[in-house]
């Protein structure tokens, strides 16, 4: 480390800079502050919102402070705190369906790479990462052109091969909703969370395919025993990246997803925070409730430093 | 400035080179306009080329423009207005002001965007103002688009509420709304409203205005005379597929639940639309779900109560329109959990559209006019499937009542109904958008919005209006293709997207001593009645309209007017919350209800929904609401 920052210093101090090299480095960085600050602490001043009786159109000062009273409110009405801890299930569930399923792309990525008609593999892997970056709102009006009743091509063909006797909107069922969601998720994301692990692959070194070919392994042995132990690095950093994301699942998605029927079990934490705030016209209450997510985030922290303090004998912080 | 300064430009290079029509609008008044004609006498060619860049530039700059304005008409809109800015224009004829697009903020429109077609070429035309109008309906939806237009402190140029309670209060409050008696505005741009509904505007004064100010306006301002004041269909009318209706013999109907087994034979009789697919009595939409599921409410509205007492603030009770008597939206026999019920019914019997909770009103829109529909409640919509074609062959929808039937009913009301127009505060335009509201306001504007300009829809014979041949094609609401020097599109999309009246359409114009509503016309009355009509007039006894039937049997529940002098209770912040909340759980489990597989899901999902609206709070929001509507009660027998 140190060899490294040294002839940079040594060479400043050649072309005659008058800022001396600790605060240079900081002013590298600052950029990098400035931004955390906009836009990971600056945010955190609409937690004010949380403590007043807020409607739109009047300034904070205008409006009626009532200290702790919305907090309270989570947890001095049963109701409420069902309400709260549904919402809470269905964050944690679709959480961690979601990291369940982050091995898909794994197996995708090895199988991909298996193919070698080069120009089939191209369009798979076109055609698989394209969806990523399908927005939301299309996506659902592919599935409601899909799945609807009336002119859905789903129900048309349940029907013509005498499967349903007649329509069913599929969109509008409460069963099995997180696992739906799951696989929207999935085929939306499957071809983007490959590439990481095909970029991956190919730095595998090929001689050691090559000594396994000779060692007589078959391809399922290679990919068991070269391709699987080489990818394993990538995933546990991406896994831990997503563990962090735990509790951010997002809200397009169940946005324009959810409707009367489905909304007991697609309501997660940030929907429920917009349902409230915008729907329910609660902006006060429904910062309360974000601000829950904060706390949620902090416990899982400390809990993986833990784990870490116990498993690898070192902590984060 | 600059930016102003290159719009003058622009639009000066308009006028000069590429279009005759905007000749006369720019005429030469200020010191730039004339020195840039100066320059343009002595070296035209090489100015061409100078203007060619800058608009190019000024392209540039109005479109970064666009990014932070948001759309694309709100970049024309400060781009065009920035000469005012510059104190150049101080205009008395509309065809010199200049051109300007006004953000119309409407709680009540279906259709957003920019208005096109015949009502576009006539406000253009009479004031050169543009329309684009922002409909909360299509954006998210309830209070979503309010409350960040709020936040963001700007409403837009014209606003139309649709009701004035705690959204229009708080807009007064917070000074997101101009004062119309300021500066003398209202004397001086409103002559048709201070001549035409005077005691609109002294209601709004006495309510809204602590006895001095005005912040807008009531709609469907009637003559001061008792009776319904509709033409001639209610607001919600039980309306069925005549011609179907009639071939099963007209069975007798006594209650509403009765409608199930008839509408089943309907759907029996006519399996598929026009197009093939499947029909249903009822095909439902939640876009417009505020408190409750609309469309289940309107049970209660052919009984005789809405939601509210049409002074307070709506909420959990359903209000009887001319009777001292409510009914909680939960009460176990109340109208809106009887309507639940008969949805449920029918969607066992496969009466409901299974789309009706992921669709939209739009899509409805279509299936009615496909002829997929036997049932609906609001007579307007009917008109999509009322086409001349249709009526001619004796088929369409027409009232068929029952025999508990108590329509709800406005009676005229010279003080203005609920859905408000007012100024936005931030408008650069004050007096011009109230000229534009003022016009509506006039014989000729109220006119004019509802049967179209003249000689387009109407023309009047020896002072009397007719419908033209176009008229009766294009009227009421038809894809009816629109000439160009009118505006060109069709009838349907040209017509005004604002969604708010101003007059009863019921109103004697004082132009040509005619309702305004073309169906009230002599001449239109005269005219052979169309096969439809004739089948169901001869059917009900004689009557001509669903009006005149239900007047005749008694079957209204009319609401007179209302004049309190004080503005309507303000809710609590507490109860706010808790009503935003149960209304979240009244909807989600009426939907669910509906659909539900059988009759223990059903009455399972009830008492969930009774136990979460009342945990959450539903009992006090109620409370509150009954206690307002007991002391409108009493403002009644005053």
């Amino acid at each position: 480390m140190k060899a490294a920052i040294r002839p940079q210093s040594s060479m400043s101090r050649r072309s005659g800079s008058l800022i001396p090299d600790k605060f240079r480095l900081f002013l590298f960085a600052s950029p990098f502050l400035v931004l955390i600050l906009l836009f990971s602490y600056f945010p955190l001043y609409g937690w004010l919102y949380s403590f007043y009786n807020y409607r739109p159109g009047f300034p904070l000062s205008e409006t009626p402070f009532v200290g702790l009273q919305w907090f309270k409110a989570i947890f001095s009405n049963p109701t409420q705190t069902q309400e709260v801890m549904r919402v809470m299930r269905n964050t944690l569930a679709m959480s961690t369906l979601g990291i369940l399923t982050s091995v898909f792309p794994v197996i995708f990525a090895i199988m991909l790479t298996e193919i070698r008609t080069t120009w089939y593999k191209k369009t798979v892997q076109v055609l698989t990462t394209l969806p990523n970056f399908i927005s939301w709102v299309l996506v659902y009006s592919i599935a409601f052109m899909m799945f609807s009743v009336d002119s859905g091509v789903v129900n048309k063909w349940m029907i013509a091969l005498g499967f349903q006797e007649m329509g069913i909107n599929y969109l509008a069922q409460d069963d099995h909703t997180w696992l739906a969601m799951t696989l929207w998720g999935l085929w939306k994301g499957l071809g983007w969370g490959a590439i990481m692990y095909i970029a991956a692959i190919s730095s595998i070194d090929q001689e050691q395919y090559d000594a396994a070919k000779v060692d007589g392994a078959g391809r399922f042995r290679m990919i068991w025993h070269i391709t699987v132990p080489g990818l394993m690095p990538t995933y546990f950093v991406l896994l831990l990246l997503s563990i962090a994301n735990f509790i951010n699942n997002g809200m397009e998605q169940f946005f324009v997803f959810q409707n009367a029927i489905n909304k007991d079990h697609i309501e997660v934490l940030d929907l429920y925070v917009y349902n409230t705030g915008m729907l329910g016209f609660n902006f006060s209450f429904a910062t309360a409730i974000s601000m829950l997510k904060s706390i949620i985030s902090i416990v899982l922290l400390f809990f993986a430093n833990q784990l870490s303090k116990i498993v690898r004998g070192e902590s984060i912080i | 400035m600059k930016q102003g300064e290159t719009a003058v430009a622009v639009l000066w290079w308009r006028g000069a080179f590429q279009s005759e029509k905007y000749k006369p609008i720019y005429r030469c008044k200020t010191y730039k306009c004339l020195y840039f004609k100066k320059r343009e006498a002595t070296a035209l060619k090489s100015l061409r080329k100078t203007f060619s860049l800058l608009l190019a530039t000024t392209m540039l700059i109005v479109s970064t423009a666009a990014c932070t304005s948001g759309t694309n008409n709100g970049a024309g809109s400060t781009a065009s207005t920035a000469p005012s800015a510059g104190g150049a224009t101080e205009t008395a004829g509309s065809s010199e002001q200049e051109e300007i697009t006004l953000d119309v903020f409407s709680m009540l429109s279906n259709f957003s965007g920019e208005q096109t077609g015949w009502f576009a070429k006539v406000i253009k035309d009479k004031f050169n103002i543009n329309l684009n109008i922002i409909a909360s309906n299509l954006e998210g939806g309830g209070d979503v688009k309010f409350a960040t237009m709020m936040a963001a402190g700007n409403l837009g140029d014209l606003v139309i509420f649709g009701d004035d309670g705690q959204k229009y209060l708080d807009s007064i409050k917070a000074g997101m709304l101009v004062d119309w008696t300021k500066d003398g505005l209202l004397d001086s741009k409103g002559q048709n409203i201070l001549k035409y509904a005077p005691k609109a505007i002294e209601k709004n004064k006495a309510n809204f205005g602590g006895g001095s100010s005005v912040y807008g306006i009531g709609f469907d301002v009637g003559d001061d005379k008792p009776g319904p004041s509709e033409a001639k269909d209610l607001t919600y009318n039980p309306n069925l597929r005549w011609d179907l209706y009639e071939k099963l013999g007209r069975p007798e109907i006594n209650t509403m639940e009765d409608y199930l087994p008839v509408l089943k034979q309907m759907q029996e009789l006519e399996p598929t639309s026009e197009s093939g697919r499947p029909t249903y009595a009822f095909s439902m939409w939640a876009d417009w779900d505020g408190n409750m599921m609309v469309l289940t409410k309107a049970w209660a509205g052919i009984h005789g109560f809405d939601e509210g007492d049409g002074f307070n603030p709506g909420g959990f009770s359903l209000v009887s329109a001319d009777k001292d008597e409510y009914q909680g939206v939960l009460d176990e026999d109340g109208y809106y959990m009887r309507g639940l019920k008969l949805y449920f019914d029918a969607n066992q019997m496969g009466l409901v559209d299974p789309d009706s909770m992921t669709q939209k009103f739009e899509d409805v829109v279509n299936k009615m006019k496909d002829g997929q529909l036997l049932f609906t409640f609001f007579p307007w919509l009917d008109d999509t499937y009322n086409t001349a074609e249709h009526m001619a062959e004796g088929k369409g929808f027409a009232l068929v009542p029952f025999k508990e039937e108590r329509t709800f009913s406005y009676g005229y009301d010279p003080y203005g109904g609920n859905r408000v127009w007012a100024i936005g505060s931030k408008t650069k335009h004050p007096d011009r958008v109230l000229e534009l509201i003022d016009w509506l306001y006039s014989p000729e504007g109220n006119m004019i919005s509802s049967n179209g300009p003249e000689g387009l829809g109407w023309e009047l014979k020896d002072g009397k209006p007719v419908l033209t041949a176009f008229g009766e094609q294009a009227l009421p609401a038809n894809d009816t293709a629109v000439p160009e020097e009118f505006g060109g599109g069709t009838w349907k999309d040209g017509m005004s997207q604002l969604n708010n009246s101003t007059f009863k359409t019921t109103n004697i114009n004082p132009d040509n001593g005619e309702p305004y509503d073309y169906n009230l016309w002599k001449s239109t009355l005269e005219k052979s009645p169309t096969k439809l009509d004739q089948d169901w007039r001869a059917a009900m006894g004689g009557a001509l309209t669903a009006k005149e039937y239900l007047e005749k049997n008694n079957q209204l529940a009319i609401m007179r007017p209302l004049f309190t002098g004080t503005p309507p209770s303000v809710i609590s912040d507490e109860l706010e919350q808790k009503r935003g909340q149960v209304a979240q759980v009244i909807k989600q489990f009426s939907w669910k209800m509906i659909f539900a597989k059988n009759e223990a899901e059903f009455n399972k999902l009830r008492q969930e929904m009774l136990d979460k609206a009342k945990g959450l709070g539903y009992d006090e929001v109620l409370a509150w609401n009954v206690e307002q509507n007991k002391k409108v009660f009493g403002y009644r027998k005053q």
